[in-house]
């Protein structure tokens, strides 16, 4: 066998010792991990400059019982957060402890997956038992057991309006669909945009024409059409779809609307860009934080005439907190939550425009939109799932893409159905 | 010089194929492997044959994606590479140019992250600075949703490209029109050559190698476009501005079909390849242009 020769043998030497440094190189950056082991991760969508604080308050409540103990929170823009960001970092190297999730068929998927620990036992032999009505917990069940810490429970739309331009021309929040065509053709008439919206990211128009349809078609049929069990182009979906075209045609929704992303549909809106802004029960702390002095109340949508669905119906989803299955650190995540729910940071919540659903948080809101939100999700009217996060992405993004068509009068209700339900077929 | 041992060159090459190996040959083999398997990300993949493959070609927004990129690549050919030729042969006809140079070349150093939301504002139908100005002049019925109209979006993404790109070129372009030789160009001022018809009968072709090069990394640079894309328009509306990287995104990350994606990938990946060989081809059967 033929023998190294010297220089040969220095190279060698040297790509040894250059392993044997790199040994203790990985050695370190190892221990670096190991020591992150007492540090809670929490994946969160930006709760806005106030929200920040509380989070801060509720993490040294927790730091303050656990010394050498952090919290860290990765917060990620909402649109980025539900759909790329979340199971990134789910599946990544340094997974959250715990994450901000929306209930229905994702905490499911979740569940189903791996990623979501089951809490039942847990909650019964900690604080947070008595902390929440035993019912709070049902909408965050997946398969039959508690996964899901709720924080509040979102209404996904509801029609915002400007007070002032409504007192300015005599308006009152309308109990019907054609009183509100009314008001919106006396405000066009006025040269005011009837409604603001920032639908870049498809769900805005897409939250907002769900409910429309669901109190059109039903929400059984609507369930059904977003469960796959009838077709998304069936004849009675395109019919509810000709409203959007109708909006279309008058005029009524801003023509930046599918161009412009939701925050900056809520700036437009903050500016008297329009009369009304169809958003969420969170627009409530953007307000506080953004426009503090604008004058805004809200109403449900109108009944609409000869509707299939209940016309009292609202479209929200319950909100809240997964805690990884695959953490080492449930206790202590379940540590945090206590603290996270008491009647100190819950007080905190509610300054802030949240809307919370401990004991204490409905025995006493503080915010006065935020009690008539409360009052109007558990009015007990049906509870109409959002597309996005009710169900299956895939499918609420077919829909939402179709009404965004139609909004934009690029398709007809019939091509932008049929051209979602083929895309949901071959996928 | 032959090696004293005949592990020396393995041992000396082992390096630099390792980190090969980890970033390049081993990304692409696991993305071929998952191309022909069914995946969400989540527990284990199974086997799907060619499905992928046969639902890319089908797939009409895949398909839509590649025309969308042939029209970037087209527009970018000339608000990139011809804007900066034509851009270093006014520059390099002048003295005292750095200001500009450097100006022009700014763009090129911002984050395109940065550049997408700087041109999102410009752009905003609502307060953009664009429809300001078009609105203060007078000429409302030119304000337009630049980026939510299907006929004005691409086109707004294609001036964004070029307005940073061209200084790139500009540079490449002038590294290479300061290498043509002197006294060339004096010969042909003194037979009376314009400046124009120095440039473009003189200076063009003796850079040609350089423009060949520039031509190959806009094409190339512009299949594997993104970040303007993904942060502009997401792909929208309607996928008008949906381009094979988005897609491949889209797919994988927000649908969760990570062997879809692959395919989409490899597909991409063979479509580069192809490309570069046909230049390199082109190329190599046109090499009896003027050297210097």
């Amino acid at each position: 066998m033929r023998k190294f020769n010297a220089a040969t043998k220095r190279l060698l030497a040297g790509i040894t010792v250059m392993a044997l440094a790199i040994v203790p190189l990985s050695a370190c950056s190892k221990s670096d991990s190991d020591s992150s082991d007492k540090i809670l991760r929490i994946s969160t969508i930006p709760q806005g400059e106030t929200g920040d604080k509380v989070w801060a308050q509720a993490a040294d409540i927790f730091k303050a019982n656990n010394p050498g103990w952090d919290v860290q929170f990765v917060i990620q823009d909402d649109d980025l957060y539900e759909t790329v960001g979340l199971p990134n970092q789910l599946t990544g190297s340094n997974p959250p402890d715990a994450y901000y999730e929306w209930a229905g068929d994702r905490i499911v998927q979740r569940y189903n997956d791996g990623f979501a620990a089951a809490l039942d036992d847990k909650i019964a032999s900690s604080k947070l038992g008595s902390l929440f009505d035993a019912s709070t917990f049902n909408a965050g069940k997946a398969n039959g057991k508690i996964v899901m810490l709720p924080i509040g429970q979102d209404v996904t739309n509801v029609l915002w309006y400007d007070k002032d331009i409504f007192a300015k021309y005599g308006l009152t929040p309308p109990a019907t669909w054609e009183e509100l065509m009314t008001i919106c053709a006396k405000l066009k008439a006025a040269g005011i945009t009837p409604f603001i919206m920032g639908n870049s990211g498809l769900w805005v128009a897409g939250n907002w024409f769900a409910h429309i349809y669901s109190r059109i078609i039903g929400e059984k049929m609507y369930d059904e059409i977003m469960t796959l069990k009838k077709p998304m182009n069936s004849p009675e979906l395109v019919d509810a779809m000709k409203i959007v075209v109708d909006m279309k045609k008058n005029g009524y929704i801003n023509p930046s609307a599918n161009s412009i992303a939701d925050n900056e549909g809520y700036t437009l809106f903050f500016k008297g860009g329009g009369a009304m802004l169809p958003i969420g029960s969170w627009i409530v702390g953007t307000q506080k934080d953004e426009a503090p002095n604008k004058k805004m109340d809200f109403f449900n949508i109108p009944a609409i005439a000869g509707g299939k669905g209940d016309q009292t119906s609202v479209i929200g989803v319950t909100v809240g907190y997964v805690i990884n299955a695959k953490s080492k650190k449930i206790d202590k995540m379940i540590e945090f939550f206590e603290g996270f729910f008491s009647d100190e940071i819950t007080a905190a919540w509610q300054k802030q425009g949240s809307n919370p659903v401990t004991k204490t948080a409905m025995a006493e809101q503080l915010d006065p939109l935020q009690i008539k939100l409360g009052k109007l999700i558990r009015s007990g009217a049906p509870i109409v799932a959002p597309p996005d996060t009710g169900y299956q992405l895939k499918i609420a993004d077919a829909l939402n893409l179709a009404t965004s068509q139609v909004l934009d009068g690029v398709k007809t209700p019939q091509q932008a159905l049929d051209e979602a339900q083929a895309k949901i077929s071959k996928s | 010089m032959k090696p004293s041992s005949r592990w020396t060159p393995f041992i000396l090459v082992s390096p630099a194929l390792l980190i090969f190996c980890f970033i390049v040959l081993v990304p692409l083999t696991g993305t071929l492997g998952l191309s022909f398997a069914r995946w969400n990300g989540f527990g284990s993949p199974s086997f799907a044959g060619i499905e992928n493959y046969h639902r890319a070609f089908t797939d009409s927004v895949f398909l839509k994606s590649f025309r969308n990129v042939g029209i970037y690549i087209l527009a970018t050919l000339f608000l990139e590479v011809l804007v900066g030729l034509i851009l270093a042969g006014i520059l390099s006809s002048r003295i005292n140019t750095t200001v500009y140079r450097v100006a022009l070349f700014v763009p090129v150093m911002l984050p395109m992250v940065v550049v997408s939301v700087l041109w999102r504002f410009i752009y905003n139908p609502d307060f953009g600075l664009i429809n300001a100005i078009v609105r203060k002049l007078g000429f409302e019925s030119f304000a337009q949703v630049w980026l939510g109209d299907p006929k004005t979006a691409l086109l707004s993404i294609c001036f964004v490209s070029g307005w940073v790109y061209s200084g790139f070129y500009l540079a490449i372009f002038t590294a290479g029109l300061q290498r043509v030789p002197r006294d060339i160009i004096e010969s042909a001022q003194l037979d009376g050559a314009t400046d124009s018809k120095v440039f473009w009968k003189i200076k063009v072709p003796m850079i040609r190698s350089v423009s060949e090069v520039s031509a190959l990394l806009c094409i190339t640079g512009g299949i594997q476009g993104f970040d303007l894309f993904y942060v502009m328009t997401g792909g929208g509306p309607y996928y008008t501005t949906e381009v094979p990287t988005t897609y491949m995104v889209r797919s994988v990350f927000r649908d969760q079909e990570i062997g879809f994606g692959s395919s989409l990938a490899v597909l991409v990946t063979f479509l580069v390849l192809i490309i570069g060989f046909v230049f390199s081809r082109i190329r190599k059967s046109g090499e009896t242009s003027i050297e210097y």
